[in-house]
């Protein structure tokens, strides 16, 4: 029960305190809208953590729904005037449509058949958002009206706990998945497809709910991206878009709970720290990220868990074969 | 007829380039394993280092051509040894060999972004670009050069792998890394050559095309999707499939571009694509490695 509470409560109470705190610190308008973009990524890693850390299935595409759900988002309340939780809930549900039709022919591939796949459908997401100037604007994108609620304008940290309460919201669904059914099962699929399905499991009916549920994810990330930007445009789905995703999932830790959150953390404000440096920046950042993944193979998720596994053997004396554990490492 | 035969020629040549990206991507995943992000940043090298040798430095030709294709195969060997064997030897997971090739990409951007700044640089051509007219078609000596180099490669390639022991060696790993460990077979040693081999071949690619597409830092991702579109088209079971495939999109681009819609040639091809994928998720001439 207490490696339960520890492995799913606890973090997700340490990033409600130090999410609802962050307001008490940090004054300027610049570091909140920081804030607000690491939970916003948060969400969107937790999507493709999930379809991959969890069930294994490689999709290069998650992009797409972040700019099929902000676009949707954004015309919504243009062209119809859609107040914008109705928008949102539209955007969701018009990415897992999407997605469940894209699902049927791209999901009996396997690997990096599937990446490549979904990477295709990704680029033809980006044409349309760039060439198809009289609906999406082209490459200048659309403006959205701020977002009003009970006739009141949000202000500035209305709209971080708006993002906030999502990304928190995201973070227990993640959990519930992991926890059902569907999680195990979706386990059980990444390690062998036809043993699983040798134990009953509906592989492809399975591993379509998770596609689905991870382009809701991309869909609300790229929805909550829209209200912080107050702007969508072709950026959403640039290759640019699904590196960053690739990286904040391997550097916060594949298949880890919190690995999306501190992920994000890093991609967000590390070019921020290397701005400074100029033209040596993208430098840097490269080798900062290669040595990372070199040194830190499970992720910062990964180093946290081994810093709790060794402090714990620790404790329990020369009970436990120490010898069986991974070798600890000072964070 | 005539405009036919220049689309063609056209098609060709960009689809020759494709096509080495391609290919070198096919071979150094059926070695490794592993889809190397930082292949199109070797035809970013090949340009800029040209520009650097034969313009910077003003030495002749012939001498830069060698030491663009020795600092191609110098940054080959780096990745290798830098960023594959150390993850390898950590039992990293697929997606973080390709992150970690990602890296090295982002390496090389940032590295050229310090040498050669961010402008479009002017790339010296290796041979003619005088227009010469060979049955009725005009072209340059340059364009044509891009198409032999791509032919003789492959008759290369094919030699290589066929005719000799160590093509054995490269084939054997390529269907199984393990079982060809077990038999003896150094699959290190080829898991290397095939990441030095890739780098010259990306290498020659940007020193040929240099002058037309221009040397830009930035140029090498745009590069490494052509090369992921061409592996995908033809199959990523053997390098000629993959270089069938980059021919296949640059003919496809200079068609649809001239008959359709120049500005949806792009959604076009990545849409014939998808559906190819969809009818032969293998590629158009994918073997072994159908798994669906």
């Amino acid at each position: 029960m207490s490696t339960h509470f520890l492995r799913n409560w606890l973090p997700a109470l340490v990033i409600l305190a130090l999410g609802l705190g962050l307001p008490l610190v940090i004054e300027s308008g610049f570091q909140l809208r920081l804030a607000m973009l690491i939970c916003i990524y948060a969400v969107f890693g937790m999507g493709f953590n999930m379809l991959f850390g969890l069930a294994g299935q490689l999709s290069l595409g998650q992009q797409a729904f972040f700019a099929i759900g902000g676009y949707t988002f954004a015309l919504l309340q243009i062209h119809y005037a859609v107040p914008w939780p109705l928008a949102m809930l539209a955007g969701a549900v018009v990415c897992a449509i999407v997605s469940l039709v894209i699902a049927v022919p791209v999901l009996r591939m396997r690997s990096h058949y599937l990446a490549m796949a979904t990477l295709m459908f990704a680029m033809i997401v980006h044409d349309v958002a760039l060439r198809w100037t009289a609906v999406t604007g082209g490459s200048s994108g659309l403006q959205i009206p701020s977002p009003v609620l009970f006739g009141v304008r949000l202000g500035r940290l209305e709209i971080y706990y708006l993002i906030l309460a999502i990304a928190v919201l995201a973070f227990l669904v993640q959990i519930f998945i992991k926890s059902t059914h569907l999680g195990r099962a979706l386990e059980a699929i990444k390690v062998d497809e036809t043993a699983a399905s040798s134990l009953g499991i509906p592989v492809n009916r399975y591993k379509t709910s998770i596609y689905v549920l991870a382009a809701v994810f991309a869909a609300v990330a790229g929805m909550s991206f829209a209200i912080v930007s107050r702007s969508v445009d072709p950026a959403y789905s640039t290759i640019g878009m699904v590196v960053n995703l690739l990286t904040l999932t391997v550097v916060g830790g594949l298949g880890s709970r919190i690995g999306p959150f501190l992920g994000a953390a890093i991609v967000i404000l590390a070019p921020q720290l290397l701005a400074g440096l100029q033209e040596y920046e993208t430098l840097i950042y490269g080798v900062g990220l290669l040595l990372f993944i070199i040194f830190v193979p499970c992720g910062l998720a990964g180093l946290i868990e081994r810093a709790g596994g060794a402090s714990k053997a620790g404790t329990a004396g020369t009970a436990l074969p120490v010898g069986s554990l991974p070798e600890a490492k000072n964070p | 007829m005539d405009a036919i035969a220049i689309l063609i020629l056209s098609g060709l040549t960009n689809g020759s380039v494709y096509a080495l990206v391609g290919l070198s991507l096919a071979m150094t995943y059926n070695a490794s394993r592993v889809i190397n992000f930082a292949q199109g940043d070797f035809v970013m090298l090949g340009a800029m280092t040209t520009v650097y040798f034969a313009t910077t430095m003003a030495l002749p030709m012939f001498v830069s051509i060698h030491l663009v294709l020795l600092v191609c195969a110098a940054g080959g060997f780096l990745i290798e040894r830098f960023a594959y064997r150390p993850l390898m030897a950590r039992n990293a997971q697929p997606l973080t060999v390709m992150i970690g090739t990602l890296a090295c990409a982002t390496i090389m951007t940032g590295a050229a972004l310090l040498i050669w700044g961010p402008n479009q640089l002017f790339v010296p051509n290796t041979f003619s670009l005088n227009s010469i007219s060979v049955a009725g078609i005009t072209s340059t000596p340059q364009q044509i050069s891009i198409i032999v180099t791509f032919v003789m490669l492959m008759a290369g390639i094919w030699f290589l792998l066929y005719r000799t022991r160590f093509g054995l060696a490269i084939r054997a790993v390529g269907v199984d890394p393990n079982v060809s460990k077990l038999m003896g077979i150094r699959a290190e040693r080829v898991v290397a050559f095939a990441f030095v081999f890739s780098a010259i071949i990306g290498g020659m690619a940007g020193l040929l095309v240099g002058p037309f597409l221009g040397g830009h830092v930035a140029m090498g991702i745009v590069l490494t999707l052509k090369g992921f579109m061409a592996v995908i088209l033809g199959g990523m079971g053997s390098p000629f499939a993959a270089a069938a495939g980059g021919i296949v999109i640059g003919l496809l681009e200079a068609i649809v571009a001239y008959y359709g819609n120049s500005f949806y040639a792009e959604p076009i091809i990545f849409g014939l694509i998808l559906l190819t994928m969809v009818v032969r998720p293998a590629g158009l001439l994918g073997e072994w490695e159908a798994t669906r």
